[in-house]
């Protein structure tokens, strides 16, 4: 058959291919694809209402409808699908690290990737990251996720740095009815749900609320820091081997209003939960970490607010707080500088508060240019800090046992009370200077009250190339901007430095968007970035302790192929695979870590009746050890992942099972070498000797009710 | 040691009572529905109900399912949830579900889906029939009942063509007449009222439909001309004719339009599809109309006014079209 896509109508013709005669009677799927077209647009057009934009980014849409599909229940298992995404986690607590292309795999944090929720901020500034005391977000509330790979900073500004996640909550609109949920599963795992939406006259009122706790994998952790401390120092007070401390208690409620142009939204969210390998790289099985937050903002916004302009503004606030139990080494270990007896212990304490105001414009009276214009102000408050532990630092920073619990927040805070202010500007224009050509040139500058100003920059030609091809080329520039302990942390590991300046990247990308067939599309991404200013942990000058700095360069390439095949029309296949490699300059060696290949793909298999069936694999390999590192390889792996769901009473109720990890692969993740700093034997943290399991095979039961 | 570390909220009371209480409600709710067969056949009964008026459905998957599902949201929202609905499979037993429509006195069904009308083609004609959900029936016997089709009323198709293309003067179509025969017959009329021809050519099979694309596109003028895709699986079919329409006209700058919302995100200028809550309301209008009248105030094929605009910002670019401020779209394509 040659009427293949891009024949003429004459080939067709010459060939002389006759299709189906038009007698049959259709059936009642024909119809509605003749309507609605195939699986994926029935979906969206029985979705919300949206206003998708052509966005110069290479970017992946997450819908609540792939989150079934996938069977994902936290942001982490959505994450881990996405092309160029890879999920590790911290090998201090059991914090899921998303790495971008490679970056940040080898940190404890994750402040390279800004999180929104609904546009709106929720990087907390402590650390940089979303806040690890609140567990990673549920999806139950979640209209659908856009996750942009590439530096944002143009347009978002600070975190920007590797990629941008926003999580666009249910609404009345998209959401409306009450629905009802629970799940239970392997590791005493349960979560509750209800959700609500309707309208009353022009208010949009939508609601939810959730419940969960689960006892966590509990994977064995074979040695830990504390192990190796005692094999240089004596003693052998280490919980290893044992099981991490994974459980968790989480309570998660949201609430949208919308009155016309108005919307407010408000959440509360608080998660009581174990402390996986430990604060200090050293199992604990009583520790805790108690995470709040709650979080409102109220927008308007009006796109037609004149005959060319359009103007929005938003205000929010976000107060998050950190309320930890550690229990940093057991009972009876032995450091250099004596014997914690009743275990080395600490009770940290943060409490943050975030205003938000912002402004934007849109305006299109200029022919073929449409330009966006935006300010804003931040306030950036971490009011409170406390500190109790029963030790304190001497200068090389390894902790003396003082005795007793007792506040040291005079002597020896962990970190002081610090406030930023920021004041940004951004302008950015989409110019159609020819036909299927356009320039989208845009700059930010952020002016912030603690370490300076930076501006950056982004640019975007899209070329609509044919019919059936687009080609972007890209270039951006992006910052992290240091989080409160790299810059006023005191810390066994390192102290925060007051000096320390933003990391800065430079990405440049190609990228096509190929409908190779009907049923068949290709997406292909290209990129190089370059990443200076690292924050690094470095020996102070004096040769006493060490300080976090800003020192070296790393450089990175990679590529992305996506491939989304509709086998049929109730078959539908989505692939991924990513490469990448990143070389620290200071070594010109591999930065380590980061999976240098790493494949997804999973299908859809709409069954008979109602009953669907999605398989998928994720296959992450060829993780490096950094130069030093003479562990043996971290070996590649492979997990299957089974989910099976079906509807009843006319869709009123909706069962699914899923297996994760379906045939119990052993899975590592690598936990950071760490060289003794300037040949310091007594140096007093250590990573886990061993990498880290995560989850075993995984069962889960979930039954939903439309009321 | 001075200071106990102790989990204070591993089981705090007020985690317990809400986790208490919203597994109560999903207990509470979930005895509420039974499951209930209709004596083992295929057709289930969802929802109790003691209206005049039955929402008869078809029993498949999603994401289909969902097109049924904001229908009856439409219809129950005029009814106020008065209405005995029932899920038709494709081996239902007929005779069972009519005996359950009269035991419970029903005296008007709301048929939705080929399944739907299939049923209600088989019901005396005591019972008042309001169908939809469908682009036509296949042949079944409705009599004088109205059928609201999913197929998008031509006179608003052709508007939205004017507004995006004010030099529009002729729109050409490919048609399989068994499906779309009765469409063309409003389109000609809806056409002439715009000031704009229709030239409608019949393709029996594709190679009859490949035949009339190409005297289309040898003739077709950018400046004026625009190309139809209806709901036609010879006229429009997905995996051959529309590519070499859709990749033509993109090469001599045709504005291509759709009743076929899937089209707009293959490249298609635009297309109207249906507002299915809304659809389903004027259903309810229908239905309870036939309550209080006795009969039907329209009757047969009814083209669907309940509609939203899709529209392809990248082909419209590469178009050169403008889309007015005033101009509002249910979906915007490409998706990033």
């Amino acid at each position: 058959m040659v009427c293949g896509k891009g024949s003429a109508v004459a080939v067709c013709l010459v060939t002389g291919w006759v299709g189906n005669s038009s007698a049959q009677q259709l059936s009642e799927e024909e119809q509605l694809a003749l309507v609605y077209g195939d699986r994926d647009t029935v979906s969206i057009a029985t979705g919300s209402k949206q206003l998708l934009r052509r966005a110069p980014a290479v970017a992946t849409v997450i819908t609540a409808e792939d989150i079934k599909a996938i069977g994902a229940t936290s942001l982490d298992d959505v994450m881990e699908s996405v092309p160029g995404v890879h999920v590790t986690r911290s090998y201090q607590s059991n914090f899921s690290i998303y790495s971008i292309r490679g970056i940040g795999a080898n940190q404890t944090t994750n402040p390279q990737v800004l999180m929104l929720q609904n546009g709106v901020p929720t990087n907390t500034m402590f650390r940089g990251d979303r806040g690890q005391a609140i567990g990673a977000p549920l999806l139950e509330n979640v209209e659908r996720i856009e996750i942009i790979r590439g530096p944002g900073s143009a347009l978002y500004g600070a975190d920007a740095f590797s990629g941008v996640i926003n999580i666009i909550t249910k609404n009345a609109e998209t959401a409306p009815g009450t629905t009802t949920g629970m799940r239970a599963g392997s590791f005493n795992s349960q979560n509750v749900w209800v959700q609500h939406g309707s309208r009353r006259g022009a208010l949009d009122v939508a609601a939810y609320l959730q419940a969960g706790r689960t006892d966590g994998a509990g994977q064995i952790v074979t040695a830990d820091a504390v192990t190796r401390f005692n094999r240089a120092f004596g003693g052998s007070s280490s919980y290893a081997p044992g099981p991490m401390s994974t459980n968790d208690e989480m309570i998660d409620g949201q609430l949208d209003l919308g009155y016309e142009k108005w919307r407010l939204r408000g959440g509360y969210k608080r998660s009581y939960a174990g402390l996986g390998v430990g604060a200090s790289s050293a199992l604990d099985p009583v520790g805790r970490e108690k995470g709040e937050r709650i979080n409102a903002d109220l927008s308007w916004n009006d796109e037609a607010f004149s005959r060319n302009w359009g103007v929005g503004f938003t205000g929010s606030y976000l107060q998050y707080a950190e309320d930890m139990t550690y229990q940093m080494f057991p009972p009876g270990t032995v450091l250099p500088t004596g014997t914690f007896t009743n275990g080395m212990l600490g009770m940290p304490g943060r409490w943050e508060r975030q205003y938000r105001f912002s402004g934007n414009a849109t305006y299109t009276g200029f022919a073929d240019h449409s330009v966006r214009l935006g300010a804003g102000h931040e306030d950036l408050d971490m009011y409170q800090v406390r500190t109790l532990k029963n030790f304190l630092l001497n200068a090389s920073g390894v902790p003396v046992p003082t005795g007793a619990v007792i506040d040291y927040s005079a002597i020896q805070p962990h970190q002081l009370p610090h406030r930023r202010f920021n004041d940004y500007a951004y302008i950015q224009d989409e110019w159609n200077f020819a036909r299927d050509w356009a320039l989208t040139a845009g700059l930010r500058n952020d002016n912030f009250s603690d370490f300076g100003s930076t501006t950056n920059p982004r640019l975007a030609l899209v070329w609509d190339t044919t019919y059936d091809l687009t080609s972007k080329l890209l270039y951006g520039e992006a910052f992290r901007a240091p989080s409160f302990n790299e810059q006023y942390g005191v810390n066994p590991g390192a102290d925060g430095n007051p000096n320390i300046r933003p990391e800065r990247i430079k990405t440049i990308e190609a990228a096509f968007a190929w409908q190779a067939q009907p049923d068949v599309k290709l997406n292909l991404s290209l990129f190089r970035h370059i990443m200076n200013d690292t924050i690094r942990t470095v020996g102070k000058s004096g040769g006493v302790g060490f300080q976090l700095t800003n020192t070296g360069q790393l450089h990175g390439s990679g590529a992305e192929i996506e491939v989304e095949w509709n086998a049929s029309r109730k078959v539908r296949v989505t692939a991924n695979l990513s490469l990448q490699e990143m070389i620290d300059e200071s070594t010109s060696m591999d930065a380590g870590y980061a999976p240098r290949k790493h494949a997804f793909a999973k299908a859809e298999w709409q069954m008979a009746g109602n009953w669907m069936l999605a398989p998928q694999v994720n296959w992450v390999a060829d993780r490096r050890r950094v130069p030093g590192d003479t562990r043996s390889p971290v070996p590649d792996y492979t997990t299957f992942d089974m989910t099976l769901r079906n509807s009843l009473e006319g869709g009123k109720w909706e069962l699914s099972a899923s297996v994760r990890n379906l045939f119990n692969a052993t899975a590592l993740e690598p936990t950071l070498y760490l060289a003794a700093p300037g040949n310091v034997p007594s140096y007093p943290t250590s990573a886990i000797p061993y990498d880290l399991p995560v989850a075993p095979r995984t069962l889960w039961l979930q039954a939903e009710l439309k009321l | 040691m001075s200071c106990m570390i102790q989990p204070t909220l591993n089981r705090h009371p007020v985690f317990r009572a809400l986790a208490g209480l919203l597994l109560l409600a999903a207990l509470v709710a979930g005895s509420t529905q039974a499951f209930s067969d209709i004596a083992g056949s295929q057709a289930r009964k969802a929802i109790a109900g003691s209206g005049r008026v039955a929402i008869v459905y078809p029993a498949i998957g999603e994401p289909y399912r969902s097109v049924f599902e904001q229908i009856i949201s439409g219809i129950e929202s005029q009814t106020g949830g008065h209405t005995t609905n029932f899920e038709v499979g494709a081996n239902a037993d007929f005779g069972e579900l009519k005996n359950s429509l009269r035991q419970q006195g029903v005296e008007v069904v709301i048929a939705l889906g080929s399944q739907g009308v299939k049923f209600a083609a088989t019901l005396d004609r005591d019972i008042g029939v309001v169908a939809g959900g469908v682009i036509a029936p296949a042949g079944d016997e409705l009599h004088d009942a109205p059928v609201q089709s999913l197929s998008p009323a031509p006179a608003l198709l052709f508007g939205r063509l004017k507004q995006l293309m004010p030099g529009a003067r002729r729109v050409f179509a490919v048609y399989e007449p068994r499906q779309n025969g009765w469409l063309i017959r409003y389109a000609k009329e809806a056409a002439r009222a715009q000031g704009l021809e229709l030239v409608a050519y019949e393709g029996q099979d594709m190679r009859s439909a490949a035949a009339a694309y190409q005297n289309i596109l040898s003739v077709a003028d950018s400046r004026r001309d625009a190309i139809w895709l209806l709901q036609d699986s010879i006229g429009a079919e997905g995996g051959t004719i529309l590519p070499m329409v859709l990749q033509e006209a993109w090469n001599h700058n045709l504005v291509v339009f759709s009743s076929n919302f899937g089209h707009v995100r293959r490249g298609a200028l635009f297309s109207l599809y249906p507002d299915n809550v809304g659809m389903g309301r004027r259903l309810a209008g229908m239905a309870l109309g036939f309550l209080s009248s006795g009969s039907y105030e329209e009757q047969g094929m009814i083209p669907l006014r309940e509609v939203q605009a899709a529209i392809n910002l990248r082909t419209a670019e590469h178009l050169g079209v403008r889309p007015g401020k005033g101009m509002e779209f249910g979906m915007v394509f490409p998706e990033r």
